[in-house]
């Protein structure tokens, strides 16, 4: 086996783009019922990867299209379908831009009622990636355990909006619901416990061997590398860039709620896997001390459905990084001009680069790594430019090949 | 906006003659000539260290297509907007300086079929589907209707 850490030498890679243009890989149909369809040509020498080309847009609906024949506030609960597990920080950061143009001003409760919403959706975002991370890295103990204790915030989430994942709890400067009588204690106990178990899966991923073999020097890239791949979210605080814009630019409640930011340094998967665990942690503490503190008033103030013209980008910290909104309006019904601008979107570039000089057992962990919406990785297709063979995979494929990789005595058959 | 901040904006501004609007608190549009554009975000990247490109928007304005690169700087946002010409919809490649900026600017192609000189992948589709046909215009301009682009890729639904 060749040499991961070796760096590709320039001449390796020499004429790869007019290779890969005649050699088209076929592959089948894509279920988008099933995974989330990406795609990524994988050129490889060997076991390395030398080259990965992105192909994204099996699922892109046009929603930036349907935006500018739909009124203002229609759009919101629109954008908040964009995705399936941040849904909420969507509607918020639409809301916001379009909040800007207006000359209302959103209500002190409901901006904590936002940040609580907020924050509940990071915890649960963020156990669903370290689930899914035991899953591909072939621990499925972990996954399960980190599963069940998912289903804790979803209640409480299901408890305050009245739905598990499409919370629709934002308006134009408030929110649609308010917090129900009496939850206090019982989220701050809840809070309590997730602490208890996140600390408890640090010690097992700093502890458990079938982790460490897994993550550990895995996706290494550098902090110049990473800024200049434009990297948000936790790929830019596992290198240590202090890029969070609930800190950088406080929106909602954050300017009023203590808390800091984890940053790491080490810059490898495990990092990404204590990074996150951390970041629940605080995200816990937030959503105690925002209930506890939970200011009297009103939730919402009425806007006109007529939004004065203008132009105007909001942006906010989504659990996989920075959500960025920009929003035009020509003073009508409906917008001029919207554009969304994902977090997964941000950070594929720097997932391409931690992708080459990789070995194929490395790709389920490194592409989970980024948190990509889902692990989404099935038909892969292969090249191997040194007998010029190619085949495709789907993702359990991969994920058993992986594991037969670094664990041969465990694979199954 | 920081006063040590925005003075560094205008002297380059006042180098590319470019304009500069105060959109509201946090929000700056920087206006600049689409031939001076890339020396206008080389020295933001390299003098100014503004090295987060949060996206890079593409809107149609009637004549022109607009393109605004949007720089988020702690509490600030700055937009820089050049006009390119529907009669020749090209741009110079801005990935020599910010690598990051590889994908935004194939998103542009793919929409608004403004091609970027300097990108390495501008032969490939990033988000349209393979078999959009060549004739049609990019769906994100505003004579793009979404009844006609059902119809071409045939995707209409049968009425009952």
């Amino acid at each position: 086996m060749s040499d991961p850490t070796r760096p590709v030498r320039k001449e390796e890679t020499a004429g790869l783009m007019k290779y890969s243009a005649e050699n088209l890989v076929p592959f089948g149909p894509i279920h988008p019922a099933l995974k989330e369809p990406e795609y990524f040509k994988l050129i490889l020498e060997g076991e390395r990867i030398v080259e990965v080309i992105p192909r994204i847009g099996y699922v892109h609906r046009g929603l930036e299209k349907a935006a500018e024949m739909r009124p203002w506030v229609q759009n919101m609960y629109m954008f908040e379908r964009t995705c399936g597990i941040c849904s909420f920080v969507h509607s918020l950061t639409y809301g916001q831009a379009v909040e800007g143009l207006t000359i209302y001003e959103t209500p002190r409760r409901a901006k904590f009622i936002r940040t609580i919403i907020a924050e509940m959706e990071r915890i649960h975002s963020h156990l669903l990636w370290v689930g899914l991370m035991g899953h591909w890295a072939g621990f499925e103990t972990l996954f399960m355990w980190v599963w069940r204790d998912r289903e804790i915030v979803l209640d409480l989430v299901e408890a305050i909006s009245g739905n598990r994942v499409h919370k629709s709890m934002n308006a134009f400067c408030g929110v649609r619901r308010d917090m129900p009588e009496g939850m206090e204690d019982r989220i701050v106990e809840r809070m309590k416990f997730l602490v208890e178990r996140a600390n408890y899966y640090k010690e097992i991923v700093d502890t458990e061997e079938t982790m460490l073999e897994r993550t550990e020097g895995i996706g290494k890239i550098s902090a110049d590398m990473a800024e200049k791949l434009c990297a948000v979210g936790p790929m830019a605080r596992y290198v240590g860039l202090r890029n969070d814009i609930r800190l950088t630019d406080p929106y909602a409640a954050y300017d009023e709620v203590p808390f800091d930011i984890v940053t790491r340094k080490e810059g490898d998967v495990h990092a990404l896997l204590k990074l996150r665990l951390d970041e629940l942690i605080v995200a816990a503490n937030i959503v105690s001390y925002a209930v506890q503190h939970l200011p009297e008033g009103p939730i919402r103030v009425k806007i006109p459905p007529v939004i004065p013209a203008g132009e105007n980008s909001s942006h906010s910290e989504a659990p996989r990084g920075e959500i960025f909104y920009y929003v035009k309006s020509s003073g009508g019904r409906t917008p001029d001009r919207v554009k969304s601008r994902q977090p997964t979107m941000a950070n594929l570039p720097t997932a391409l680069a931690l992708l080459k000089g990789q070995t194929i057992a490395d790709v389920p962990v490194v592409l989970t790594a980024i948190d990509p919406c889902f692990g989404c990785m099935d038909r892969m297709s292969f090249m191997d430019l040194e007998s010029n063979r190619q085949w495709t995979w789907s993702g359990e494929q991969l994920r058993q090949y992986g594991i037969r990789h670094y664990f041969p005595e465990r694979a199954k058959g | 906006m920081s006063e040590a901040f925005l003075q560094g904006i205008e002297k380059y501004a006042a180098e590319t003659k470019a304009t500069i609007t105060q959109l509201r608190k946090g929000h700056t549009m920087v206006e600049v000539d689409q031939s001076k554009l890339k020396t206008f975000i080389s020295r933001l990247v390299t003098d100014a260290s503004i090295r987060q490109l949060s996206t890079i928007t593409g809107l149609d304005l009637g004549q022109n297509i607009g393109i605004i690169y949007h720089f988020s700087h702690d509490r600030d946002t700055l937009h820089v907007k050049a006009l390119i010409p529907k009669t020749q919809p090209t741009a110079e490649s801005i990935v020599d300086i910010i690598p990051g900026a590889i994908l935004y600017e194939m998103e542009i192609h793919d929409m608004l079929g403004i091609t970027f000189s300097g990108n390495p992948w501008m032969d490939k589709k990033l988000l349209l589907p393979d078999t959009w046909p060549a004739d049609l215009p990019p769906p994100l301009l505003k004579t793009s209707k979404p009844a006609e682009i059902r119809r071409r890729l045939g995707l209409e639904v049968e009425k009952k």
